[in-house]
């Protein structure tokens, strides 16, 4: 059990995908500029992620490795247009609101990488957490990200008015400039956390899979 | 050996692929009744917002748009108690970001009752608060930029920072969406049999008294369509000539109403319409305000002597082009008498 949550929390910061393996940036920076866009990102993300990793890591054993890719294009474009319907029918709003990136879901490096590197070898009940603790871990991402651009660069949170009418809204927040900025800022916060977190444990550094960096620090500087 | 194995692996594909389609399909089937009812009753608010005093709505194929870029996508009549009352069309164009999708209604007076924009991809705090119910462009009466258009005339010149407010910061949106009504609103017109609102001839040829039609019509130059020739007489005397020309321009259709005197100087200049995509702006009477004065034959360009309408530069350069064309046309056939 400890090793499950192990697993869990590792995608939270120390393997954050967004933060620390650097993949999947593009629909980020794109859906962030609305608080509800980020949550209904991340939680469309969430539901892909896991569903894949489950259900490859569970035929992981009848999957030839020559076509391995195709096979799991299959699996993630259909759980992603399962969503995609579920969306339309039920938050048709929302599902406006993030145009093209729901359906982009099937091509993002998250969902394709994790499904790669660790569901296609691993047992489903680590997948499953493995699915989880990624996709929260993009979730958090994006939450904290359209936080901070929805209330400096329109004023309002989830559309509320939060900033007094006094404030003239910060446009620079929501175009993609400012997109990177709060990135790159939010980044430093969390690769910071993510050093003090590795040096408290650094006695079991020995697991390392392919997209686990050296806890030195030395990919940052190279 | 290979041959199998290749077929095996096709086979397992296949498999996947199968299981991933049965799949979808149930997921689709739950779906789709509840997806087709909500864009029914988006559709069906949307055309009672712009067309609040109809009862009901009729399908109809009759508008036709006149620019490639914006598509009518489904068009109603609206009807009330006492027959058509109007139309209300569900039509997309180009915007900053994507396709804007709107719906425009307007009644048997030529006038815009509302619009409503369903679905806006621009920059959002900027482009996208024309979508926006809580962004108004103007402040003191509650005016989104949709709103602002209810209850304006089709004869209007649609031109924004003049008698469209912009929204701010979103130019090419508020350009881009002006011009997506304007040509949508017109082509509705035009469906409704209310669109050839006729000109006054007499507005580009003041100098005439009496305006009567062309005894001969005026050859029109290649890739030019003159519908109207008229001739302008002052106590019996002929004065000038006017006609009305269409012909393409950057990618859409630009209609002038030339006059011309009879020493050949161009005495005033209408565009009528144009719908190119951003086109609708140089139906502003500072741009035809220019050519008056100017004497047929001498060239006019773009840049040099006649100056475009900012954003539109390639619908000036149409509009320039079939002035020239159509007042030297209008110049030889006065020369020439038997108008």
């Amino acid at each position: 059990m400890k090793r499950l949550f192990g697993i869990f929390v590792n995608g939270l910061v120390v393997e954050n995908p967004l933060f620390v393996i650097m993949i999947g940036l593009c629909s980020s920076m794109a859906v962030t500029t609305t608080v509800a866009n980020g949550i209904g990102m991340g939680i469309a993300l969430t539901f892909v992620l896991v569903m894949s990793e489950v259900i490859i890591s569970a035929f992981r054993k009848l999957i030839p490795d020559s076509i391995r890719m195709p096979v799991f294009l299959i699996v993630i474009a259909a759980f992603t247009t399962i969503m995609d319907l579920e969306m339309k029918a039920y938050f048709p709003a929302l599902s406006k609101s993030m145009g093209v990136y729901i359906p982009l879901v099937v091509v993002n490096c998250i969902v394709m990488g994790r499904v790669e590197a660790y569901s296609s070898k691993q047992p489903v009940l680590d997948s499953l957490f493995d699915g989880l603790g990624m996709g929260l871990g993009y979730t958090w991402v994006l939450l904290a990200l359209s936080i901070v651009r929805e209330l400096l660069g329109n004023g309002t949170l989830l559309g509320f008015q939060i900033m007094p009418s006094s404030f003239e809204p910060m446009i620079f927040f929501i175009l993609p400039p400012g997109g990177f900025l709060v990135f790159s800022l939010w980044m430093a916060a969390s690769n910071s956390l993510r050093r003090r977190i590795l040096t408290s444990r650094k006695d079991d550094a020995a697991q390392q899979s392919c997209c686990t960096l050296p806890a030195d620090g030395t990919a940052e500087k190279a | 050996m290979k041959r199998t194995q290749m077929f095996k692996l096709g086979l397992i594909l296949a498999a996947y692929c199968i299981v991933g389609c049965v799949g979808l399909a149930f997921v689709y089937n739950g779906t789709s009744r509840t997806i087709a009812q909500r864009q029914q009753a988006d559709l069906q608010a949307g055309l009672k917002e712009v067309f609040p005093k109809a009862a009901s709505f009729k399908l109809t194929d009759k508008v036709k748009s006149t620019n490639p870029k914006i598509v009518v996508d489904e068009a109603y009549l609206a009807i009330g108690p006492t027959g058509t009352m109007g139309a209300a069309v569900k039509a997309h164009g180009p915007s900053y970001g994507g396709d804007t999708t709107l719906i425009v209604g307007v009644s048997m007076d030529g006038t815009i009752t509302g619009v409503k924009i369903l679905e806006n991809k621009d920059t959002p705090g900027l482009g996208a608060n024309a979508a926006n119910p809580s962004y108004y462009v103007n402040k003191a009466t509650k005016t989104t930029f949709a709103g602002q258009f209810a209850g304006k005339k089709l004869t209007d010149e649609f031109v924004v920072k003049k008698d469209v407010a912009a929204i701010t910061s979103a130019t090419i949106t508020s350009r881009s969406i002006t011009n997506i009504i304007q040509v949508v609103a017109k082509a509705s017109a035009d469906a409704l049999g209310i669109g050839g609102s006729a000109q006054d001839p007499k507005a580009v040829l003041p100098e005439a008294d009496t305006i009567r039609p062309a005894v001969t019509p005026v050859t029109a130059p290649a890739g030019v369509s003159i519908s109207d020739t008229s001739v302008g007489t002052k106590a019996g005397t002929i004065v000038g000539a006017v006609a009305t020309a269409k012909a393409k321009s950057y990618d859409g259709d630009v209609t002038v109403m030339v006059g011309v005197s009879t020493d050949g100087t161009i005495t005033g200049i209408k565009v009528v319409a144009c719908t190119d995509s951003l086109g609708s702006s140089i139906l502003t009477a500072d741009f035809a305000k220019q050519f008056v004065g100017r004497k047929a034959g001498t060239p006019l360009t773009v840049g040099s002597n006649v100056d475009a309408v900012t954003g539109a530069t390639f619908s000036s350069k149409g509009a320039t082009a079939l002035i020239q064309q159509v007042a030297d046309a209008l110049a030889k056939a006065l020369a020439g008498g038997g108008l």
